[in-house]
C-alpha cells in the first residue's frame, strides 16, 4: 500500500463564503506526505478559516477536500473516522478543563479507538514525557503554564496516530518565554517525518523547518514557494509589504 | 490555597478607618435587632403566646416524632419529585438542544409550560381532574408528581444554559480527534455542564422542597400537614410554626452548604484559573 505520491491533504478550487464576505477564493493546495506546510499572511486573510476547512470544522461552499484522495466524508460516523486522522492544534490549547492532563491525553485513544486501558496509559505517559510535561500529568489544565498546555495538547492530538497534523497559530496565546519550547517540539515532530500544515507568525521558525511557504491574502494564495526563496525574493507586492511590516519589530 | 470568594475580588480588603466604620455599623445593627427581638418577645408576653401551655408539648418525645415523620415524608416526596425532575429536565433539554427543529420546539413549549403554570394548579390537577380519569393516586405520588413537573422545565433550562456555557473550543478539539456527537456530549460537554449549574439545580431543590408544603391539599402527612395537626390539637398555632420554619429553615440552610461544598468539589478544573 505505497500511496506515497497521493498528497495526505489536497484542496481543490475551493470556495467559502461568511455571508457577503468571501473568505477563501479558488484555494488549491496539496501537502505531500512528511512535508511541512507554513502559511503566513496578514490578519484577516483566511488562514484559520483554510486551516480548519481540513478537518471540516468549517464547511466549504464549492470545491474539494481530500485526505490521502478521499473527499471528506459530510457528516456522521465518516466524518469523526476522517477527522481522526487529523490532529489538530489551536491557539487557544482547548485542553479539556473537566480532566487531568493526562486523562485528556487518554480520552480519545480509549473510547474511541477502543485501547485498552493500560496501553493508553502507557503510550500517554511516553508522549508526554516526549513533549516534556510527564510531570505535570496529574494536573488541571488551568494549573499549567500555556506552553505547557499547548505541549500537552500537542501529546493529546498525537496519541491518535494522525496522518497529519493541522496547527492553527499555535504559539500566538502564549508569553515569549514559553513559544520556544512549542517550537521545538514542533521542529521535533517535523524533523520524524510528521506532515504538517501550520498556521504561524514566527518566520525564523517558518524559515528554518518549512519545505514550503504558502502566502494568503484577502482569502486568495497569492505567493507559494520554498522558504528560501520566499523570504529572499517575494514576488508579489502585498508579500513585500508583509514582510516589510511584519520585520519592522 | 483557598479560592478567593466574591468578597475579596469585589472588596479591597478595608483599612483601619473603614474599619472602625465597620465596627460602629455591626454594632448599632446588632443593638437594633436585639431591640427589635425584644419588643416581640414582650408582644407575645403580653398576648399570652409564651405560656407554658402552648409549649410544654415541645418536651414530648411523641411531638417530636410526629414532626420527625412529618419531616421524612417531606424529604422523601421532595427528593423524588428532584430526582424525577431532573431525568425528565435532562430528556428535555436534550430535545431542546436537538437538530431536528420540531423536537426543539415541542421541547421548548413543553418547558415554557412547566415553568409558567404555578405549581399549585398541577396540585389541583393531580387532585381533582386525574382522579376523574380512573387514575388513581397515592397522596405521596398527587404531591410528588405535580412539584416535579413544575421544576422539571427550570431544570432543563439551567442544563441548558451550563451546555452552552463551555467554551465552543472544547467541542472542536473533540471533533477533531474524532468524538462523534453523542461521545462529545457526554464526555465532553456534560461533565463540564453539571459543574456550572450545581448551584441552580440546588436552588430548585430547595423550591421543590418549598412546594410539597401544598402536600396539605392533597392530605399527604408531610412536616407541615403534621404541623396543622398539632396546631389544631393544641390550639398553638405561633409556637409550632416558629419550630417548623426553623427546622425548614435548618434543611435549606444545610443544602446550601451542600451546593457550596459541592460547588468547591466540582471546581478543581477551575481551579487556579485567575480569570
Ligand atoms: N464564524 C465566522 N463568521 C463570520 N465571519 C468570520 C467567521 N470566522 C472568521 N470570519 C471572518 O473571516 C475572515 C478570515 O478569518 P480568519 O480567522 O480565517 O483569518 P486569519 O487569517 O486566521 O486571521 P488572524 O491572523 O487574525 O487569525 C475575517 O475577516 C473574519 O472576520
Ligand atoms: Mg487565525
Amino acid at each position: 500500500m505505497t500511496e506515497s505520491n497521493v498528497p495526505v491533504i489536497e484542496l481543490r478550487h475551493v470556495d467559502k463564503h461568511f455571508g457577503t464576505l468571501h473568505v477563501l477564493k479558488d484555494i488549491s493546495l496539496s501537502v505531500n506526505r512528511g512535508e511541512v506546510v507554513v502559511i503566513i499572511g496578514p490578519s484577516g486573510s483566511g488562514k484559520s478559516t483554510l486551516c480548519r476547512t481540513v478537518n471540516r470544522l468549517e464547511t466549504i461552499d464549492s470545491g474539494e477536500i481530500l485526505i490521502e484522495g478521499v473527499p471528506i466524508p459530510p457528516e456522521g460516523k465518516k466524518l469523526a473516522a476522517m477527522r481522526r486522522q487529523i490532529g489538530m492544534v489551536f491557539q487557544s490549547f482547548n485542553l479539556f478543563a473537566h480532566m487531568t492532563i493526562l486523562e485528556n491525553v487518554v480520552a480519545a485513544p480509549r473510547s474511541i479507538l477502543k485501547q485498552n486501558k493500560k496501553d493508553a496509559r502507557a503510550e500517554a505517559l511516553r508522549l508526554l514525557e516526549r513533549v516534556g510535561v510527564a510531570d505535570q500529568k496529574d494536573k488541571v489544565p488551568a494549573q499549567l503554564s500555556g506552553g505547557q498546555q499547548q505541549r500537552a495538547a500537542i501529546a493529546r492530538a498525537l496519541a491518535m496516530h494522525p496522518k497529519a497534523m493541522l496547527f492553527d497559530e499555535p504559539t500566538s496565546a502564549l508569553d515569549p518565554e514559553m513559544i520556544g519550547e512549542v517550537l521545538s517540539v514542533m521542529t521535533e515532530l517535523a524533523g520524524e517525518g510528521m506532515t504538517m500544515l501550520i498556521v504561524t507568525h514566527e518566520m525564523n521558525f517558518a524559515r528554518r523547518v518549512a519545505d514550503r511557504v504558502i502566502f494568503m491574502d484577502g482569502g486568495a494564495i497569492v505567493e507559494e514557494n520554498t522558504p528560501e526563496e520566499f523570504f529572499a525574493h517575494p514576488q508579489s507586492q502585498r508579500a513585500k509589504d508583509f514582510l516589510s511590516s511584519i520585520s519592522e519589530h | 490555597m483557598k479560592n478567593p470568594s466574591i468578597r475579596d475580588i469585589l472588596y479591597e480588603p478595608p483599612g483601619p478607618k473603614a474599619r472602625r466604620r465597620i465596627g460602629i455599623t455591626t454594632a448599632a445593627a446588632l443593638l437594633l435587632i436585639a431591640g427589635l427581638i425584644y419588643l416581640i418577645i414582650r408582644q407575645f408576653a403580653e398576648n399570652g403566646q409564651l405560656d407554658a401551655r402552648y409549649w410544654s408539648f415541645f418536651g414530648r418525645a411523641t411531638t417530636w416524632r410526629f414532626l420527625g415523620e412529618g419531616l421524612l415524608s417531606t424529604v422523601e416526596a421532595a427528593l423524588t419529585g428532584a430526582l424525577i425532575a431532573f431525568a425528565v429536565g435532562f430528556v428535555l433539554m436534550r430535545g431542546r438542544l436537538n437538530r431536528f427543529a420540531v423536537i426543539r420546539f415541542v421541547s421548548a413549549a413543553i418547558i415554557e409550560f412547566t415553568r409558567g403554570v404555578p405549581t399549585l394548579l398541577f396540585i389541583y390537577l393531580f387532585f381533582l381532574v386525574v382522579p376523574q380519569t380512573g387514575w388513581e393516586l397515592s397522596s405521596f405520588w398527587k404531591i410528588t408528581l405535580p412539584c416535579a413537573i413544575s421544576a422539571c422545565g427550570v431544570v432543563a433550562e439551567a442544563l441548558r444554559s451550563g451546555v452552552n456555557a463551555v467554551p465552543k473550543g472544547q467541542r472542536e478539539a473533540a471533533l477533531s480527534l474524532g468524538f462523534g456527537e453523542i461521545r462529545l456530549f457526554y464526555q465532553i460537554l456534560f461533565p463540564q455542564a453539571i459543574r456550572f449549574v450545581i448551584p441552580s439545580l440546588i436552588a430548585e431543590l430547595v423550591i421543590v422542597l418549598k412546594d410539597t408544603t401544598f402536600a396539605s391539599v392533597v392530605s399527604y402527612a408531610d412536616l407541615m400537614q403534621n404541623a396543622k395537626v398539632l396546631i389544631s390539637n393544641y390550639d398553638a398555632m405561633l409556637s409550632v410554626y416558629l419550630v417548623v420554619a426553623v427546622i425548614y429553615i435548618l434543611i435549606n440552610y444545610l443544602l446550601n452548604k451542600l451546593s457550596e461544598y459541592l460547588a468547591r468539589r466540582m471546581n478543581r478544573g477551575a481551579e487556579g484559573r485567575t480569570s
